[in-house]
C-alpha cells in the first residue's frame, strides 16, 4: 500500500495570496494513500526540507509530493532532501502550483485553488506509480572545443588551457582576433585594442594545451556531454602552414587586388593575403574566389616567389575528427546593414559610412593611416554627424532590442575624432544615452565636456546633399525644434546582430536560438553561460550584444564551467531515459530516424526462443539518451518507455482528473 | 491480364537454381472462380500457380515471419502490393536479398461482383515500384483522385462524423483479421493488446472497437497503400477504407502530396522532417 506525503508551499505570498493553501492541504488528505499533508511558508528552506525528511521517516512514506514552484527551480533541492532521508530521490513528484496556477490565475482565487487541487491529485496518482531510479555514470573525454577565435573564444581557450585541459580552437577566418582586432581604441579607458589583444593571440598560438585550427568550420557534432565527436572541415588555404615562414613575398607580388573585408572594403588586399599584420597564425591563404591561378590556371606568381615551395594549388578541403567533452560557442556578431534607411541616402551618398568603417579609418594601422577621410573626395572632415540607434530599437526597419554598445562607442568616436582632427566638431543624434557600466558615465561626460561634442536628443528624419556637404535634418526634442546640421561626414551607429550562420550552427549543435538568431542560454539569470544541452556553453555576442568586459567575463565563466565538468573522471547522468523492450520491438527503426541525439543503435537478437534466425531490434545507448521522449511517441508497438514518464504513470495522472 | 504461364516458368527456374525456399502466388479456388494465396515449397505444385484479374490479395503479407520465417521467398506483387513491400523493406522487416520479386504491371482486379474494384479505379501506381523481374507493360503513375464518399465524409461536422464511425464500427467483433491481413501490421505485440494499454481494455463495447480501429488506422496513416486486404479479410464487412482514405487525403494535402511506399527509404509522412515543410495546419 502506497504511503504518500504531500507538502504544500506558500512561497511567501507568491502562492498563498492567490490559492487557499489550507483548503488545498485538507483536500489532499481526502486521497486514501495520503498519510501526511502539511503546509509551510518556504518548503525549499532548511526547516521546510527538515519537515519533509522527518515526515518520511516518521510516516514510512513510499513517495513524496511537493506542491510548490516549477520543478526546474527546486526539483533537485527536494530530491536531495529525499535521499538525505534514505529514500530514492526519484520517488518525488513536484506539483507546480506557482507557475501553473497562482501566477497565471491571480484574478480568480477559487479557480486557482481548484486547479491546484487537480495538479496535486495528479501528482499523488503519478507518484504512486513512480519507480526507484538510479543515476548513470558516463566517462568523460577531457578536451574542450571552442568555436570562434574572437576575444571570447581566445579568453575561454586560454582559461581552459591554463587549467591543463586540452583545447581545440576552431576559427573560420584565416586569423584569430575577431572583431576586436578591427577596433582602434576601446572604451572607457581608450587603451589600444590591438595592444591588449595581440599578446593573448600569441599566447593562444604558443600554448602547449591549445590546438589552433584556423580557416576551418565545425560541420558535425555527435554524441553527448563528456563524449562529443566533432567533425571539423579545414578549408583549403593552398598554403602549407607547416613550411610557410610568413615572409610575405607572395602577398607583395600577387597581382590580383580584392576589396579588403578586414578594412570594411575601404582599401584593397591581394588574392593571397594575411588579413592584418598581427594575424595569428601569420600565414597567408589564397582566396579561391579571386585567384586567377585557381580560376583560370594562369599566373602562379606566388608559387614562383615562395622560397619554401609552400604554395599548393591542388590543396583540397580536409575533414578531421576530434573527440571532445564540452563545447564553447563564441561566434561573435555581425552588423546590421543600414540599406533600409533610404531617407538618409544610404548607398547614394558616399560620405555616409558605418561606425566600423569609421573605426578602421581612425585606426593607426587602418587604410587611411589613422586619419578619417571623406570617401567622396578624400578630404579631412570638419563637421561629423554621428547617428545612433541605426537598426536597433527600431521595430519598423530593424530590430526591437537595444544593441548595448553603440552609446559607448559613439562617445569614443567623438573623442577619437577630436584626437585625430583637432579643429573638428562632433554632433551626436541620440534617443537615450545608456552608459551603465564601470567608468562609462564618466566617459560619456568626457566626450561631452572635454571634446565638446554636441549631443542632440532626437531622430534624424532626412539627409540631403547641398554642394559637397550633407545636410542632416533632425529634431532637437529638448528645445522642440527642427535642426539642420551641415556635415562633411555622417557616421551611422549600426546595430549589433547575430551572425547569420547562427541558426544553422544551432541546429548542427542541437541547441536553441531566439527570434533574432542569438543562441539561447539555459536560464537568463541563473544559468547565463549554459545552453539547454549539457556540455555546450556560450560566450560573447553570440548570446546577446555585449561589450568587451562582459564578453571576457562570460568567456572565463564558460572556462570555469568546463573545468567543473571535467573535474571528475565520470559524469553523473539523469536516469530518466528511454528503455526498449525487445519483446515488443518490431524493428521498424523509426525511432532511430527520429532520435535527435543519435542515441538509438540496432542489435540482432534470435527470432524466437532458441531460433537461429535473427531479427533486428532497436537499443538505447544510455549515455547518449537525453530522455526527450520522441522515440516513445513514434513507437507504434509501444515498445519504448521513458523512465519517470511511463504509461502507467501518465494514465494514473489522467485518471486522477 | 493472364500471367500464369510466365509466373510458373519463373517459379520453376527459381526452384531449379535454388534461389528460393518458398514461392508465394495464387491458385484457383476449388469451388468458384475466385483465387486464394498459395504458398509452396515443393516445385511439384508449380502448375497450380495462376495470375489473372481475380488475383486480388496483397501477397507481401506473407513475408511476415509467421509465414515464411525470414527465409528466401519468390513473390508475385502488383503495383499496390509492391508499395507495401517497399515500406516493409524500408522498415527493416524484409531483407532485400531474401526476396525475389516478380512485379506485375496491373490492369486492375475485380471485386466480388465482377466489376473493376474501387481501389483499382482510384489507383495511383499500377506498376510495381520494386521488382527483380517485371511482367506486362508499364503504364506509369496516375493522377491522385479522391472518391466522392470520402470527400462527403470530410465535410461532416466532427460530432456527426464521430457518430457515423461509432455506428458503422459497432459491428467490429475484434477478431483482428484486419491486422493479420495487413502487410504493414507486423508488430511483435500490437499496442492494442498490451497489458499497459488500458484504453482498449474492458468489455467489447462498440466504442472500444472504434477506438481500436482508429488507433490502428493512425498507425497506418501515411503508410497505407490502399490494397484493401483488410476489407477483404473482415468478416463483418466493415468499410475500413473510409478511415485509411481519409488519412491518405489529409496527408496528401498537407504533407507535400505524399503517397505511401512510392520510393525506397521513404518511411511515410510522419517520419520525416524538412525545414521547408508547410506547417500551416499546426495550431
Amino acid at each position: 500500500m502506497a504511503r504518500v506525503g504531500v507538502f504544500v508551499c506558500f512561497c511567501g505570498a507568491n502562492i498563498a495570496d492567490f490559492i487557499d493553501v489550507p483548503a488545498v492541504v485538507e483536500e489532499a488528505k481526502k486521497v486514501k494513500e495520503v498519510k501526511v499533508s502539511v503546509l509551510y511558508k518556504y518548503m525549499c528552506s532548511d526547516p521546510g526540507q527538515q519537515m519533509i525528511r522527518d515526515a518520511i521517516i516518521q510516516n514510512r512514506l513510499t513517495s513524496v509530493v511537493v506542491a510548490a514552484c516549477s520543478p526546474r527551480m527546486h526539483e533537485k533541492t527536494f530530491r536531495k532532501a529525499l535521499s538525505d532521508a534514505g529514500m530514492n530521490p526519484y520517488l518525488l513528484e513536484v506539483a507546480n502550483i506557482r507557475e501553473h496556477s497562482s501566477w497565471v490565475h491571480q484574478k480568480d482565487k477559487k479557480a486557482a485553488t481548484e486547479k491546484a487541487n487537480d495538479l496535486i491529485r495528479m501528482a499523488i496518482a503519478k507518484s504512486i506509480a513512480n519507480e526507484q531510479l538510479h543515476e548513470i555514470s558516463v566517462p568523460v573525454t577531457k578536451r574542450a572545443l571552442v568555436i570562434g577565435g574572437g576575444i571570447a573564444g581566445i579568453q575561454a581557450a586560454l582559461d581552459i588551457a591554463d587549467a591543463r585541459i586540452p583545447v581545440t580552437l576552431v576559427e573560420k577566418s584565416p586569423s584569430i582576433g575577431g572583431r576586436m582586432a578591427q577596433l582602434d581604441e576601446t572604451f572607457p579607458t581608450l587603451d589600444c585594442s590591438q595592444c591588449i589583444l595581440t599578446p593573448k593571440m600569441v599566447d593562444v598560438a604558443s600554448h602547449p594545451y591549445i590546438e589552433l585550427i584556423p580557416y576551418a568550420e565545425v560541420i558535425e557534432l555527435d554524441g553527448y556531454v563528456g563524449n562529443y565527436k566533432a567533425k571539423i572541415k579545414k578549408k583549403a588555404s593552398y598554403v602549407n602552414f607547416d613550411t610557410c615562414t610568413g615572409c610575405g613575398a607572395c602577398t607583395q607580388k600577387c597581382p590580383v587586388k580584392v576589396p579588403n573585408e578586414f578594412n570594411m572594403n575601404i582599401d584593397k588586399r591581394k588574392a593571397i593575403y594575411t588579413p592584418f599584420p598581427q594575424a595569428v597564425p601569420n600565414k597567408p591563404v589564397i582566396d579561391a574566389e579571386h585567384c586567377t591561378m585557381l580560376l583560370k590556371g594562369k599566373c602562379g606568381i606566388c608559387a614562383k616567389v615562395c622560397e619554401k615551395g609552400s604554395i599548393d594549388y591542388k590543396m583540397v578541403d580536409e575533414v578531421i575528427e576530434r573527440e571532445i567533452g564540452a563545447v564553447v560557442v563564441a561566434t561573435g556578431y555581425d552588423l546590421w546593414d543600414p540599406k533600409p534607411y533610404e531617407e538618409y541616402g544610404v548607398g547614394r551618398y558616399k560620405d555616409i559610412i558605418t561606425s566600423l568603417e569609421f573605426e578602421r579609418m581612425v585606426s593607426a594601422s587602418g587604410p587611411t593611416n589613422g586619419v578619417p577621410l571623406r570617401p567622396s573626395d578624400g578630404k579631412v572632415p570638419k563637421n561629423v554627424v554621428f547617428i545612433k540607434c541605426i537598426g536597433s530599437r527600431d521595430e519598423a526597419k530593424g530590430i526591437e532590442y537595444c544593441s548595448k554598445i553603440c552609446c559607448m562607442y559613439t562617445a569614443k568616436h567623438a573623442i577619437l575624432l577630436h584626437h585625430k582632427v583637432h579643429d573638428s566638431h562632433a554632433y551626436i543624434f541620440y534617443m537615450d544615452i545608456r552608459a551603465a557600466g564601470k567608468g562609462y558615465e564618466e566617459f560619456v561626460k568626457r566626450a561631452q565636456v572635454e571634446t565638446a561634442a554636441t549631443y542632440l536628443r532626437g531622430r534624424v528624419s532626412k539627409i540631403y546633399k547641398k554642394g559637397d556637404k550633407l545636410m542632416v535634418r533632425g529634431e532637437d526634442a529638448q528645445i522642440g525644434q527642427v535642426v539642420e546640421v551641415e556635415a562633411d561626414l555622417v557616421v551611422l551607429a549600426t546595430a549589433v546582430i547575430a551572425p547569420h550562420e547562427n541558426p544553422a550552427l544551432a541546429r548542427l549543435l542541437g541547441i536553441s536560438y531566439d527570434k533574432y538568431g542569438y543562441l539561447s542560454e539555459a536560464h537568463p539569470k541563473l544559468r547565463p553561460v549554459e545552453t539547454a544541452k549539457a556540455g555546450i556553453f556560450l560566450a560573447g555576442c553570440t548570446q546577446a550584444p555585449k561589450d568587451i568586459p562582459d564578453t571576457v567575463a562570460q568567456a572565463s565563466a564558460c572556462a570555469a564551467k568546463v573545468c567543473g565538468l571535467f573535474a571528475g573522471d565520470t559524469l553523473k547522468k539523469d536516469p530518466m531515459i528511454s528503455t526498449i523492450s525487445n519483446e515488443f520491438c518490431s524493428g521498424c527503426l523509426n525511432c532511430v530516424k527520429v532520435c535527435p541525439y543519435q542515441a538509438i543503435v540496432t542489435e540482432e537478437i534470435p527470432l524466437g526462443h532458441g531460433s537461429k534466425e535473427l531479427r533486428t531490434v532497436a537499443k538505447i545507448n544510455e549515455g547518449v539518451c537525453q530522455g526527450c521522449g520522441s522515440c516513445v511517441a513514434i513507437c507504434r508497438s509501444m515498445a519504448i518507455s521513458l523512465a519517470g514518464f511511463t504509461d502507467p504513470q501518465i494514465i494514473n495522472e489522467i485518471v486522477a482528473i | 491480364m493472364d500471367h500464369s504461364k510466365q509466373i510458373q516458368e519463373i517459379a520453376s527456374r527459381l526452384f531449379a537454381e535454388n534461389k528460393i525456399d518458398y514461392f508465394v502466388g495464387y491458385r484457383q479456388n476449388s469451388f468458384d472462380d475466385t483465387q486464394v494465396p498459395f504458398l509452396i515449397t515443393d516445385p511439384a505444385e508449380i502448375p497450380k500457380l495462376v495470375f489473372t484479374e481475380r488475383s486480388v490479395f496483397n501477397l507481401s503479407n506473407y513475408l511476415k515471419p509467421d509465414h515464411t520465417k525470414r527465409k528466401r521467398v519468390g513473390l508475385v506483387v502488383k503495383g499496390c502490393d509492391s508499395r507495401a513491400l517497399n515500406l516493409m523493406l524500408t522498415e527493416s522487416q524484409v531483407k532485400r536479398e531474401n526476396v525475389y520479386i516478380i512485379g506485375i504491371c496491373c490492369e486492375g482486379v475485380l471485386n466480388e461482383k465482377g466489376e473493376k474494384a474501387q481501389n483499382c479505379v482510384e489507383c495511383v501506381m499500377p506498376d510495381p515500384v520494386v521488382y527483380d523481374e517485371i511482367l506486362g507493360t508499364a503504364s506509369g503513375k496516375r493522377e491522385y483522385i479522391v472518391n466522392a464518399d470520402i470527400k462527403e465524409l470530410a465535410q461532416k461536422a466532427l460530432t456527426e462524423r464521430a457518430d457515423y464511425f461509432e455506428n458503422i464500427f459497432e459491428n467490429c467483433i475484434r477478431c483482428n483479421a484486419c491486422r493479420h491481413s495487413c502487410p504493414l501490421c507486423y508488430c511483435a505485440k500490437c499496442c492494442i493488446d498490451q497489458e499497459t494499454s488500458t484504453l482498449y481494455h474492458g468489455a467489447n463495447t462498440s466504442s472500444a472497437g472504434m477506438h481500436a480501429l482508429m488507433t490502428w488506422s493512425l498507425h497506418l496513416a501515411g503508410r497505407c497503400v490502399d490494397c484493401r486486404n483488410c476489407e477483404k479479410a473482415c468478416p463483418s464487412h466493415l468499410p475500413l477504407h473510409l478511415l485509411h482514405k481519409q488519412n491518405e487525403m489529409v496527408i496528401y494535402e498537407n504533407f507535400q502530396q505524399h503517397l505511401a511506399g512510392m520510393e525506397k527509404d521513404d518511411r511515410g509522412a510522419f517520419y520525416k522532417y524538412s525545414l521547408s515543410d508547410p506547417d500551416d495546419f499546426i495550431l
